[in-house]
């Protein structure tokens, strides 16, 4: 089985936005809808003694996702390789995946009045590339594979280095994992 | 989404304008539109990577706001009033502008303004040398030219190559790839798994701060000190590769005893860093070799110390042994298998009685023609070529400005400007403006209407990067290339630049020198010679489209044979090129630009140290504040300064303030990072409000957050050797502004 999943490398993301705005401009999605913030801490610390990290942030595509469960027309599904999306023409725009997902992954497209999200460029994905925000990004903090695939980065990265998913406690197996580090680590 | 993979979709190869890299773009045309671009992942440098600016090139290329017609001025300056007219008629009246000039007051009272790697500067200077004037000028002084140029004058050509692969140390000097390079920040990251040490010298905690082995934060322009202190340690600790100096530099003795002055404890007040961490970092980088030192442009914009500062970075590579080795600083040397911008330039049309009128030449002589042609002379002894005279041998831009506004040396009548906003670029921003304004005759090539185009006579529409083809080769001095074609056909009336020329060329007597009727024409012409290299081609697309580069193989130590391209054909630690130019040979301790040595009264009012001109996301120069695609990522000028300064000024975190020097003051919001010295203030540059009115004193607004109200061109304040202006160390205080939002 394939089973996508994404690697993010702390230790290598300078936070340039250039995943927030390539994934606008390559999805064509509203000016006011970010699929792929990323939040900043720091410089923390006192001059000159400081540090800083940054957190991209994306869909998690859980193996338990809420946001599915959530759906009550079945607009939010998720197909075998793990991907989680929304059919458009089902979605009746009721906010209910919005309430339910823990990530805050799921906004309203008012171009289009449904509750839109990142489906992991699913057709670039089928066409043999990666995801654009992958590819776009120049530091390769984004690392994106079949984690079913032992010979895929992600799974060697997964099964080699600590990585760390978010809010594990809610259950809803997170398949984006974190490599937490600063600058210069990795 | 489009389906890309339909019939009738073409992929070409073209990239990306919007810093210097000129990242490979593949665009998706279809009936002659591009309905999509991405990062090209066989491109070299960004290997399908692109940045938040690369991504918006379909939003620059459509932009409703983009200028399209090429316009006449038909009501008063600055007006914002035009007619719209045809290309031919534009160029009919230009031409007939620029011959009375000449005819009235000799070809040097035209002058031309340029932007970066955007345009086909050799064709801009080729119009010029036959025309007859030696007024050119880019932002050069401000950015890598004088660098290149002194480093040229010590070590024959600048070694600015990296073989980094094979590096153990890389000295990040004033660079901060992570916000202004991003592919060069994708490579030290993953050398750095390898074992790469990164230094990095930079007065704030940057992006690629955030990444290096040892961070020193200096006192904002006096890496002059840092320098010599550097030199200090590394001749008296004996860490200088003894071989190398015996046997390739000339002056070692005396340098030696010349930086014995220069201690790190003489150095620890002036950078306001220890004599450890001096020492340190002078072991770091002498201790692991091959190293390399990488430029940036801090270094250019300091002001008086520039030149000698770039002299003593220039000696630390060449006595540590680092030059042209495996791993080290490489010099390529001007590319010898294709024709290079400096042979399609026609330097020698241009009269030394002309060449004698430079503006600036006597006063600022190593990147005017006294420098330059010393220089290009050894180069062609060498080589049979020389670098490139655009950029590297450039009238003064300031002093030009101030010509226009004083008659001094003489009146300059007619400016155009190609690819810039000088209003933002260039230092002293109201007398730049106020020079636009007074200049007799003003042209304007540009994507958009600026403060600069508004008072223009004629503002002419301008092809971007999808709608020409490029050839990437650092400024016309690198020995590789990368080919890039025009996806689509210029929009509505754009043009490229090299159309520009080539009209003007054909209305005023040069007709024959133009035998390329089309950028393409041109560039087979210049990469035609690679034929015997086995690039076979047909045309110059066909080359992209074969090809898209041409890189020769990488030499180390080239010099062995020849020896180095000096006088001497040696390193000349002990300079004679900057003897010759009346210059010291040697690098000479000068402090930053105003500081608190030399004018504690000044320091008194102005008790904060300014930094600018450095690169940071998501503008570039003053691009893209248009663009809501990336303002929305920054929609506020924002300055940075140490949240405890900020408490005891009574500022918080968002609060609007003013930043003032002796120049004038501009307005930015505070943003609060122990990331900055406490007695460091940060101000971008480059900003204006394209959403605001071209009405009044302050058009788009481009006078209130602009930096280059802050910084100084004056002569005092510039460096004798390069002429770089003083944009960085300079002395300012900051306090709240009360009135706070306004609209």
């Amino acid at each position: 089985m394939t089973r996508y999943a994404m690697v993010m490398d702390t230790r290598r993301c300078i936070s340039c936005h250039s995943c927030t705005v390539a994934c606008r401009t390559w999805n064509e999605l509203p000016i006011d809808l970010i699929h792929n913030p990323v939040l900043t801490d720091g410089p923390v610390g006192t001059f000159p003694n400081v540090h800083m990290t940054h957190m991209p942030l994306i869909c998690m595509h859980c193996d338990s996702p809420a946001c599915v469960a959530a759906c009550p027309t079945g607009a939010s599904q998720q197909d075998p390789d793990g991907v989680v999306w929304v059919e458009e023409t089902k979605c009746i725009g009721c906010k209910s995946c919005i309430q339910s997902c823990p990530y805050n992954a799921r906004h309203v497209n008012h171009e289009l009045g449904i509750a839109a999200k990142c489906d992991f460029c699913k057709i670039r994905v089928r066409e043999g590339k990666e995801p654009y925000c992958v590819q776009t990004c120049h530091q390769r903090a984004r690392i994106f594979g079949d984690l079913d695939d032992p010979r895929s980065e992600v799974s060697k990265l997964v099964g080699s280095v600590r990585t760390v998913r978010l809010l594990e406690e809610r259950r809803t197996e997170p398949h984006v994992f974190y490599i937490i580090g600063t600058g210069g680590q990795g | 989404m489009i389906d890309l993979k339909q019939d009738d979709v073409e992929i070409k190869k073209s990239c990306c304008y919007f810093c210097h890299q000129n990242c490979g773009v593949l665009a998706y045309v279809r009936d002659g539109e591009v309905i999509a671009i991405e990062g090209d992942p066989d491109h070299p440098t960004n290997q399908g990577g692109l940045c938040c600016r690369g991504n918006i090139a379909l939003k620059h290329l459509n932009h409703p706001a983009r200028i399209n017609r090429p316009m006449k001025r038909v009501g008063e300056r600055g007006a914002n009033q035009w007619e719209q007219i045809p290309w031919s008629q534009a160029l009919d009246e230009i031409a007939a502008r620029l011959a009375d000039v000449r005819e009235n007051h000799g070809a040097e009272a035209v002058a031309t303004a340029g932007g970066t790697l955007r345009t086909n500067d050799w064709a801009r200077r080729r119009f010029m040398n036959l025309f007859g004037s030696p007024n050119s000028f880019h932002n050069a002084h401000l950015c890598w030219i004088p660098t290149f140029m002194v480093e040229t004058a010590i070590s024959g050509w600048s070694p600015f190559e990296v073989d980094l692969a094979a590096s153990r140390v890389i000295v990040l000097w004033g660079q901060n790839p992570g916000a202004s390079a991003l592919p060069g920040m994708r490579g030290l990251s993953d050398l750095q798994k390898g074992g790469l040490k990164v230094i990095c010298i930079d007065p704030r905690y940057t992006e690629t701060a955030a990444h290096a082995d040892m961070w020193l934060p200096l006192r904002p322009g006096s890496d002059c000190a840092l320098a010599l202190s550097w030199l200090n340690v590394i001749i008296r600790e004996g860490l200088y590769d003894a071989d190398f100096v015996a046997n390739w530099c000339i002056g070692f003795d005396e340098l030696a005893e010349h930086v014995k002055q220069y201690t790190p404890e003489w150095a620890a007040p002036l950078t306001w860093l220890n004599a450890g961490q001096i020492r340190q970092a002078a072991h770091m980088y002498a201790q692991n070799r091959p190293g390399n030192i990488q430029w940036g442009t801090s270094v250019d914009q300091i002001g008086p110390a520039a030149g000698a500062t770039m002299h003593a970075r220039a000696l630390l590579r060449a006595i540590t042994g680092n030059l042209d080795c495996p791993g080290g600083d490489l010099i390529a040397g001007p590319a010898m298998n294709y024709i290079t911008d400096e042979e399609m330039e026609a330097n020698d049309w241009l009269p030394e009685e002309q060449k004698a009128k430079q503006i600036g030449a006597d006063k600022y002589r190593l990147c005017t023609w006294p420098g330059y042609g010393r220089i290009a002379e050894i180069a062609k002894e060498t080589w049979g070529k020389a670098p490139t005279a655009e950029w590297m041998c450039e009238a003064h831009g300031p002093s030009v400005f101030r010509a226009i506004l004083s008659g001094d040396p003489y009146p300059v009548k007619a400016l155009i400007v190609s690819a810039t906003n000088p209003v933002n670029s260039y230092g002293n921003a109201k007398e730049v403006l106020e020079a636009l304004k007074s200049v007799e005759f003003l042209v304007t090539c540009e994507y958009w209407m600026t403060s600069s185009a508004l008072y223009s006579d004629y503002v002419l529409p301008i092809a971007g990067a999808l709608e020409r083809p490029t050839i990437h080769n650092n400024y016309g001095v690198a020995d590789y290339l990368i080919a890039s074609q025009r996806a689509i056909k210029p929009k509505f009336e754009r043009h490229t630049d090299y159309e520009f020329w080539h009209d003007l060329g054909h209305r005023l007597e040069q007709a024959e020198m133009w035998p390329w009727d089309t950028d393409e024409e041109a560039f087979y012409y210049m990469i035609y010679p690679l034929a015997a290299l086995g690039y076979e081609v047909e045309s110059y697309d066909d080359f992209v489209e074969k090809y898209r580069m041409y890189f020769p193989p990488v030499e180390h130590y080239r010099y062995a044979k020849e020896g180095f391209a000096t006088a001497s054909r040696k390193v000349e630690l002990r300079s004679s090129v900057l003897e010759e130019l009346g210059y010291p040979s040697l690098p000479t301790y000068v402090g930053p630009a105003e500081n608190e040595a030399d004018d504690p009264k000044l320091a008194e009012k102005y008790p904060l140290v300014l930094t600018t001109g450095g690169g940071f996301m998501p503008y570039h120069h003053s691009e893209h504040f248009q663009i809501k695609e990336l303002r929305f990522l920054m929609p506020h000028p924002q300055m940075q300064m140490n949240p405890r300064t900020a408490a005891s000024l009574g500022i918080e975190a968002g609060d609007w303030v003013w930043i003032e020097t002796a120049r004038g003051r501009v307005r930015f919001k505070a943003d609060l990072t122990e990331g900055i010295h406490e007695r460091v203030v940060f101000v971008p540059r480059g900003w204006w409000f394209p959403e605001r009115s071209h009405e009044g004193a302050d058009p788009f607004g481009v006078l209130e957050s602009n930096t280059n109200v802050l910084t100084s061109t004056s002569d005092d304040m510039c460096d004798p050797i390069g002429g770089s202006w003083s944009n960085r160390g300079l002395l300012c205080r900051v306090y709240k502004d009360a009135q706070g939002d306004r609209a």
